[in-house]
């Protein structure tokens, strides 16, 4: 079924979103590491939202690339796949301390292409893009989810993300323990999938398709925001959340924006009709 | 390439290289985990490649019918594999995870259990809507005679479509699916919680009742990881729609039981170096 049905016209080429994507993933996690030097605050953990954020406009437009090939399943089977092998490199990667965000790409890499192969080759695929796209998808799921893991608790590693307080008898109020993880991946998977399914189409457009899934990315920050109240102090929650709104606030705009500017009309309807004659 | 002059080249054949290759990597996996782990290592990445080829066989069974469905132009649930999947794995999951403690037997059959009851009343209440909604009679379109009532479907298929509603085969099919993957998510949940109960308080320094929660969750999520990349493969391998046991795309069941076992060995594996490493 690879039957290519549209071309990527137009906007940034991939490579350079790929490589946008990674280095300013991998910068904003490590951004997150200034909690550690400074005095353990944990106000700089709003990095992490920026680094999910950033994975998932790379993300995004991956599935973009690998949609575009028709490959029958829908657009949201490969948000779940992407997530799904993710999970899996970062709670292994968490493992390694400070090498966190670098060992979590290499695993999501090797884990993403072996999908990629099984794919194109025992399933008989045979699309171009796959073992490419795969990969990079399992690699934005992991980096998105470690940027999540840091907002909520401030920093990445397996220690952090499960260190039991002192007198309580159950671990629950951890990341992993209290299995805020499943809300993570759920509101990962959602906005990584979201901006290309509601956008393909003949009228698709790069800039609007990215900032539609900047504008997912930010929603998602701020329920992550709001979560990582339990986890870290009061006011590093509270800049997180202030960051993900004002994010959210100025893409939202934005993408209404260029949704007016590609729209062939519309209507200012008001919330509720003024019935006259009552 | 454009879309008139490509040819669609992914099929019904067996890649039997790609097979032959897919099964060494199992078996180097296997090897893996039995250097790292010989004893409850290897068993729990056996169960975890059981419960995954159960997922990826159980979803052959269910009547996904994607977007054409929900126009009433195929046959099917109305959605794609990947939602449908979850739910009825989710549930069965959920049904296991509740039973967790009386046994492995008893929380498979239980999660069996949860998955077909989901998917019984999914395509209950799908003919409901097709029927007395949408006001489209059942009828399937790849084949003249319904398997199991031997009903005959031609004289109820709209001209123009492949069919439409769930006919009783697509019902039947969706309850086994939902009671196999409900098995294998449940059966993925029990394996990777034993090991951590078992391994985590040692890792961590910590009770095992602090460790419990953390057992609990990271288990869970590996479960529903590990579901969706084996569900989404299976979708991979059905081109996203398919019937029902009878669907001519059926017959391509061997493969995607190589792709899940070697995705399931591969996911599986790296669960399990997280304790033992």
């Amino acid at each position: 079924m690879s039957v290519k049905v549209e071309v990527i016209e137009g906007g940034v080429p991939h490579s350079k979103i790929l490589i946008a994507g990674f280095v300013g993933t991998l910068v904003c996690l490590y951004l997150t590491y200034l909690n550690v030097l400074t005095t353990h605050t944990g106000m700089f953990a709003f990095f992490g939202g920026l680094a999910a954020v950033i994975a998932l406009i790379w993300g995004s437009h991956t599935i973009k690339v690998l949609c575009s090939y028709g490959i029958g399943t829908g657009v949201p089977s490969a948000g779940m796949i992407a997530f799904g092998s993710g999970t899996i490199a970062f709670l292994f990667a968490t493992k390694f301390g400070d090498a966190a965000p670098i060992v979590a790409v290499v695993l999501a890499a090797v884990v993403g292409f072996i999908l990629g192969w099984v794919s194109n080759n025992v399933l008989n695929m045979r699309i171009p893009a796959m073992v490419q796209a795969l990969t990079e998808m399992a690699v934005v799921g992991a980096l998105t989810l470690m940027g999540f893991a840091a907002l909520m608790t401030g920093g990445f590693t397996f220690t952090g993300l499960t260190s039991v307080s002192v007198g309580t008898t159950m671990g629950t109020n951890t990341f992993l323990g209290g299995c805020l993880i499943a809300v993570a991946f759920l509101l990962g998977a959602i906005a990584i999938q979201h901006p290309f399914n509601a956008c393909l189409g003949p009228g698709w457009k790069q800039d609007r398709m990215l900032m539609l899934t900047a504008e997912c990315g930010f929603l998602s920050m701020i329920v992550a925001a709001i979560m990582s109240y339990a986890l870290v102090d009061h006011v590093s929650a509270t800049i997180s959340l202030i960051v993900a709104l004002v994010g959210w606030v100025y893409t939202y705009k934005e993408y209404i924006v260029l949704s007016r500017r590609d729209a062939a009309a519309w209507l200012d309807s008001k919330p509720i009709p003024e019935v006259e004659g009552h | 390439m454009s879309a008139v002059a490509a040819k669609p080249q992914a099929g019904g054949a067996i890649n039997p290289g790609a097979m032959a290759v897919g099964i060494v990597l199992l078996i180097i996996l296997l090897g893996i985990a039995y250097v790292v782990s010989p004893g409850i290592g290897l068993m729990a990445l056996i169960g975890v490649i059981i419960g995954g080829v159960l997922i990826g066989f159980g979803v052959h069974f269910v009547p996904v019918g994607g977007a054409p469905a929900a126009m009433g132009q195929a046959p099917g649930i109305a959605t794609g594999v990947a939602m449908l999947a979850a739910g009825a794995g989710l549930a069965g999951l959920f049904g296991g995870a509740w039973a967790a403690e009386q046994g492995l037997e008893m929380a498979v059959v239980t999660g069996a259990i949860g998955g077909g009851m989901m998917m019984a009343i999914t395509c209950m209440m799908v003919n409901f809507v097709y029927v007395f909604g949408m006001g489209i009679p059942a009828a399937s379109g790849k084949v003249a005679k319904d398997p199991i009532t031997g009903d005959t479907q031609a004289e109820y298929k709209s001209q123009g479509t492949e069919g439409h509603g769930l006919p009783f085969v697509s019902f039947v099919g969706g309850v086994i699916g939902g009671i196999l993957g409900g098995a294998g998510g449940t059966l993925i949940y029990i394996e990777l919680l034993e090991l951590y109960k078992t391994t985590l308080p040692g890792v961590m320094k910590v009770t095992s009742a602090q460790a419990e929660p953390i057992a609990v969750s990271v288990a869970g999520i590996f479960a529903i990881a590990l579901f969706l990349v084996n569900a989404v493969l299976t979708a991979y391998n059905i081109t996203g729609t398919i019937e029902g046991p009878h669907d001519p795309k059926f017959k391509r069941w061997p493969r995607a039981i190589v792709a899940s076992a070697v995705a399931s060995a591969l996911c599986g594996l790296v669960a399990i170096l997280i304790v033992v490493m």
